[in-house]
């Protein structure tokens, strides 16, 4: 029985790491999927405006119907990334930052902007931006800035689809 | 059996539990949320950098790009008032009044956190839908068959179901006590 002493407590070792491991992947490892789906047609750096939920539509898990998602798959590893918003009027909308760890580093919503236009650069620590631009710093190269813009009936994306086009995503 | 054997069963062995039990405490993703209200479930340290790596993963899993809450509190319900999962096959009743948030809606998903196609193309009930007169007592009926009158969301009969609750830009009346807040209520009326 002696001789199981040892193995058993590298399986108990080895649980723990598997576990925290686990996690670590499926968060770091299913944020990757989702980020190479987006940017599957469209690329990186770039605004991707996607049709609207349907089960036929769902290239992230629990997409609400409710919204017209613009997504820009980010990556910096070359230079920082501009992302242009342009709130439509007297509807919600907003940006949020997301990094590599699935973590908000950034969120405004048209509120917050006073509806309007607005500019923010997200960049690694030490990375150039333009003076004068509203930072970002990150501590991933890979995510996703994701815009979100209600919608009260599916049709409503016909009278505002123009206005969301105009925000924009693009290497610096 | 040989001493490197047996360490390496060990290895093998103990992955293998501790990647199971992480694919296992993942899986409820949002419906294990430590805020409870009815038959409502939520976490207020949803995407941030202050969550702690279970809820981390168990979103990423199962609600990839939530909102913190300050812009979105996301509430699920997996089960009805009695306790009983929520099946596609019955009717259920949600009743309640305008949530005290910018916009709120209610989506009904599968249980692995997907749309599902039905006929009427109705995937979410929203506060958007509601006349003057019913901001203070709507009515909701979920189930397979369209109503004779009155708001629907529909299920798919024969499968299993989740709800959303989402309430963007939640008032700060609501944000004091979320677990003490009004949330529209779920009640199962008949099953087929």
């Amino acid at each position: 029985m002696k001789q199981w002493i040892g193995p058993a407590a590298l399986a108990l070792i080895a649980a723990a790491g598997g576990y925290y491991g686990g996690l670590a992947l499926s968060t770091y490892g299913l944020m990757e999927a989702a980020i190479r789906r987006v940017a599957s047609d469209t690329g990186m750096n770039a605004m991707r405006y996607g049709a609207l939920p349907t089960p036929e539509n769902q290239p992230v898990v629990r997409p609400s119907p409710d919204l017209a998602y613009s997504s820009c798959p980010y990556d910096l590893s070359k230079g920082p990334v501009l992302i242009s918003v342009t709130p439509a009027p007297s509807r919600y909308s907003s940006l949020s930052v997301f990094d590599a760890r699935t973590d908000v580093v950034f969120v405004r919503n048209d509120a917050q902007a006073n509806g309007k236009p607005f500019q923010i650069a997200v960049a690694r620590r030490g990375q150039k931006v333009p003076e004068g631009v509203e930072t970002v710093r990150v501590d991933y190269d890979r995510g996703i800035a994701l815009v979100r813009l209600l919608l009260k009936t599916p049709s409503d994306i016909k009278d505002l689809d123009g206005v969301r086009r105009q925000s924009t995503c693009k290497q610096i | 059996m040989k001493t490197g054997y047996r360490y390496g069963l060990g290895l093998i062995l103990g992955l293998g539990l501790g990647a199971g039990a992480a694919w296992h405490a993942t899986g409820k993703g949002f419906a294990d949320g430590d805020v409870r209200n009815g038959v409502w479930s939520t976490s207020l340290n949803y995407g941030t950098n202050s969550t702690d790596p279970l809820t981390r993963a168990a979103v990423a899993r199962r609600g990839l790009l939530a909102l913190p809450k300050t812009e979105t509190v996301y509430w699920a319900a997996t089960r009805d008032s009695s306790g009983a999962p929520l099946d596609g096959s019955c009717t259920y009743r949600m009743t309640g009044k305008a949530l005290d948030s910018r916009w709120w809606s209610v989506t009904v998903y599968d249980k692995a956190g997907y749309l599902v196609a039905n006929k009427a193309n109705i995937w979410s009930f929203s506060g958007a839908s509601l006349t003057p007169a019913e901001q203070s007592g709507w009515q909701l009926t979920i189930g397979p068959n369209k109503p004779e009158s009155g708001h629907w969301l529909p299920s798919v009969a024969g499968q299993g179901f989740e709800l959303t609750l989402r309430m963007y830009n939640p008032g700060a009346a609501f944000m004091k006590d979320p677990s003490a807040a009004e949330l529209p209520r779920l009640v199962k009326e008949a099953c087929a």
